[in-house]
């Protein structure tokens, strides 16, 4: 089993409204909800806990609403789009029109998702002058991981570059793919002929489309229909609302051919529409046999059947490896977060690509304590799980990252929720922990930092009197510059259930069953209310505050979240 | 054991890389290490690979030829290896240099063989990145990863799976997590 590492999640307070940021004294009732507040536990175990539970690091904060914001409160803003194979940033015009794949030559394996290099089919020249020799010949496409080659498919290309646009125009097995212009054209010189009564329908080439053709010729038949239809109807004033209704038709497909169905000129036909009778207007028919597939399939076997995550990737849903093609690189976004309540911005990176510095960037980290977890005693089994029954004494080290001291409470449950509820005690439920001072000489060189560090050992000693490293009720354990640690106290609960009935819990009686997946690991929910007073013109507004420094505000603040400390596995005996 | 008191696990070099006694590094002249670095025991670093094929680059200096050039503050956990890739090239092999920028952890057991690390990246144990992969700043790569050659990681991913797909983002608040200051300085000398 993987060592156990201690852990402590947050609740975002957006997944319960109760819980909230209240100024003191301010025109919020305090009294009923505070009743509430201090009755109401917090089970970590309770399936929707899973959605609000994060580590600090994935906190932000916002400033305006003094209060912790979570991926779900957060409202996320695309600053720009890029590939992430070749980092180039793609505009969003040509997202919209190209869609969201890289358009040059960023291609992963459709075997195994590794990225495709273009190499020479020719063998490289040897000998004397080699490195001067032009390469000539066609390429083709290789994953270096799985040994894939375009060469199965039958794709081979005439130059390693643009290779988006080269794919687009090959079938696989090598025959030409039509442009969606060329298609264009050949469909108007088919028509043509078509009217001529030359045209035959039903010929082989022209049932088989491809997906791109297939959207293309539905999509020129009814616009012909529509036109040929009332125009009143792209406005819906027709009063027929069915499905097969012109009008409803072309309000459907004007959101997806971006209303270019407006300008086509009217004829003040008012009907019913046809429906597609061939390939040339769009028309598939479905094979009803199978009989093609499964020919296939006794041929090509289970490997030649690609697999659900194959499939998946591409667009065109192919049942056979033969069929698959290479996937062009998905984009990626590089994303600004606003808070959900008050719109401010909360984080905001450099909009270039390859920039990694941020222009906002509100971290919950910034604001509210961490809180590190430490078993006191090494443990005595060798396993590292914890001894049921045995009170087993854990360190809470609470730090301060505000330039204000924080007044920390904090509270437990007697016992942890669930069918095997373990004995909690915090020996120092209140205390304060002190201001976090300038951090730039620990950021600015080390040289800074180390005597910090140094300064603080000393410091620790020098108080150390307070606390005196012993683990008594009321007292906290150690203190710094800007951390307080304090002692809580854990019997683990028993985790069997053949013990005798009145020793058994209400929920064991209910619920006999076997332990269930990670039950042993013993969590302990942890109610924190955190008061402070901030320099509140300091804070707002930057460069507009400095003018009136002297006449210093101060604001009390509260916060007040539920957090999940994970300790550890109790051992089954 | 006799160990005399004053050798300890760690040489400490003018610029305060703590390189252990027991680590394998070859053709020292041609590795580039920017300080406070930490290669612990049985790192081995193949400074021997050298690039053969000439630069198209004229201008690049006529100096020492580096094969492996390492910034300030990287972490090389016991047992892991860094390779400068080679490849064929219009029929000759030759290696490349392997770049690494500042604030990188690689973990025990790991093979290295990118072209070019960014700042701030964390490699887990027993991972394999493969010839020529490119890897930006910011990036995670869980342990057991095999990240295939030639593979581009874009800033701020989380990284796992065989072959490599990146399976998150950073979040904002895990940035400072990347500063490897804390680790070096907890290296002790004993
Ligand atoms: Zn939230
Ligand atoms: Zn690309
Ligand atoms: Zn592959
Ligand atoms: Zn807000």
């Amino acid at each position: 089993m993987a060592e156990f590492k201690p852990y402590t999640y947050f609740q975002c307070p957006c997944s319960d409204n109760s819980v909230s940021v209240r100024e003191v004294g301010g025109a919020n009732p305090a009294g009923q909800e505070e009743t509430d507040e201090d009755e109401r536990t917090f089970d970590p175990r309770a399936p929707r806990a899973n959605y609000s539970l994060y580590p600090l690091e994935h906190l932000l904060y916002c400033e305006d609403c003094h209060q912790i914001r979570c991926p779900r409160c957060v409202l996320d803003e695309i600053v720009c789009w890029y590939c992430p194979n070749c980092l180039f940033e793609v505009p969003s015009s040509s997202v919209k029109s190209e869609g969201n794949r890289c358009t040059r030559s960023c291609f992963q394996c459709p075997i195994c998702t590794a990225p495709l290099s273009v190499s020479s089919t020719e063998p490289p020249p040897e000998g004397l002058g080699a490195e001067y020799a032009t390469v000539s010949g066609t390429y083709v496409l290789n994953c270096s991981y799985c040994l894939w080659s375009s060469k199965e498919i039958g794709i081979e290309l005439d130059k390693p570059n643009s290779v988006y646009a080269q794919l687009a125009k090959i079938k696989n097995g090598g025959e030409p793919l039509l442009l969606p212009k060329e298609r264009r054209k050949a469909l108007e010189e088919r028509r043509e002929a078509g009217e001529d009564g030359s045209h035959i329908p039903g010929s082989k080439e022209e049932q088989e489309l491809d997906a791109e053709s297939h959207f293309y010729n539905l999509k020129s038949f009814y616009q012909e229909q529509l036109s040929d239809s009332s125009p009143a109807g792209a406005l819906g004033l027709t009063g027929d609302y069915g499905y097969g209704s012109p009008g409803a038709l072309s309000r459907i497909m004007g959101l997806y051919t971006s209303g270019a169905l407006g300008d086509r000129k009217s004829k003040n036909k008012s009907g019913t529409m046809r429906e597609a009778h061939d390939a040339l207007e769009g028309l598939q028919i479905t094979p009803l046999s199978a009989s093609d597939a499964i020919a296939r399939l006794c041929t090509s076997g289970w490997e030649g059947t690609a697999s659900l995550s194959q499939r998946r990737e591409q667009p065109h849903n192919p049942r056979f490896v033969s069929d698959l093609r290479p996937v062009a690189n998905l984009l990626r976004t590089k994303r600004s977060k606003r808070c959900k309540t008050c719109r401010h911005i909360l984080s905001k990176p450099e909009s270039k690509v390859q920039k990694t510095h941020f222009r906002i960037r509100l971290v919950a980290l910034n604001y509210i304590p961490n809180i590190a977890i430490r078993a006191l005693q090494a443990p005595s089994a060798p396993s590292g799980l914890l001894a049921p029954l045995k009170p087993t004494q854990f360190l809470l080290t609470f730090s301060n990252p505000l330039f204000d001291s924080v007044r920390v409470n904090i509270a437990t449950p007697a016992h942890t929720p669930g069918r095997f509820g373990s004995k909690v005690t915090i020996l120092c439920p209140q205390f304060e922990v002190g201001a976090n001072t300038d951090v730039w000489d620990e950021a600015l060189g080390e040289s800074g930092g180390k005597a910090g560090s140094e300064r603080e050992k000393r410091r620790t000693k020098a108080e150390a009197s307070e606390g005196q490293g012993q683990a008594e009720a009321g007292k906290i354990w150690e203190r710094g510059r800007n951390w307080v640690s304090v002692v809580v106290e854990v019997v683990p609960a028993s985790l069997r259930l053949d013990g005798p009935e009145f020793l058994k819990s209400e929920e064991q009686r209910r619920d006999a069953g076997p332990l269930r997946e990670d039950e042993d690991v013993l969590e302990i929910p942890v109610f924190v209310r955190l008061e402070w007073e901030a320099d509140v013109a300091g804070e707002e507004g930057g460069g507009l505050a400095t003018g009136n420094k002297e006449k210093e505000v101060r604001e009390k603040r509260e916060l007040a979240y539920w957090c999940v400390l994970g300790v550890g596995r109790i051992a089954q005996d | 054991m006799s160990r005399k008191p004053a050798k300890g696990e760690y040489i400490e070099t003018d610029t305060g890389n703590k390189v252990s006694r027991r680590s394998q590094i070859i053709g020292t002249t041609n590795i580039i290490l920017g300080g406070k670095t930490v290669i612990q025991a049985e790192v081995i670093i193949r400074g021997d690979l050298l690039r053969t094929y000439p630069s198209s680059n004229p201008n690049e200096k006529q100096g020492t030829p580096v094969a492996v050039a390492i910034g300030r503050y990287c972490f090389f956990s016991r047992g892991c290896e860094l390779r400068p890739p080679g490849k064929l090239y219009k029929g000759s092999f030759s290696h490349y240099p392997l770049k690494i920028a500042d604030h990188v952890f690689v973990g025990p057991g790991s093979i290295i063989e990118a072209a070019l690390i960014g700042s701030h990246v964390n490699i887990g144990s027993n991972v394999v990145v493969g010839k020529f992969a490119i890897i930006k700043d910011f990036v995670k790569i869980l342990d057991g990863t095999v990240v295939p050659a030639n593979m581009v990681i874009p800033s701020f991913s989380i990284v796992a799976g065989r072959p490599a797909q990146i399976v998150g983002e950073i979040a904002e608040g895990e940035i400072e997590g990347f500063d490897l200051r804390e680790a070096y300085r907890a290296v002790g000398n004993s």
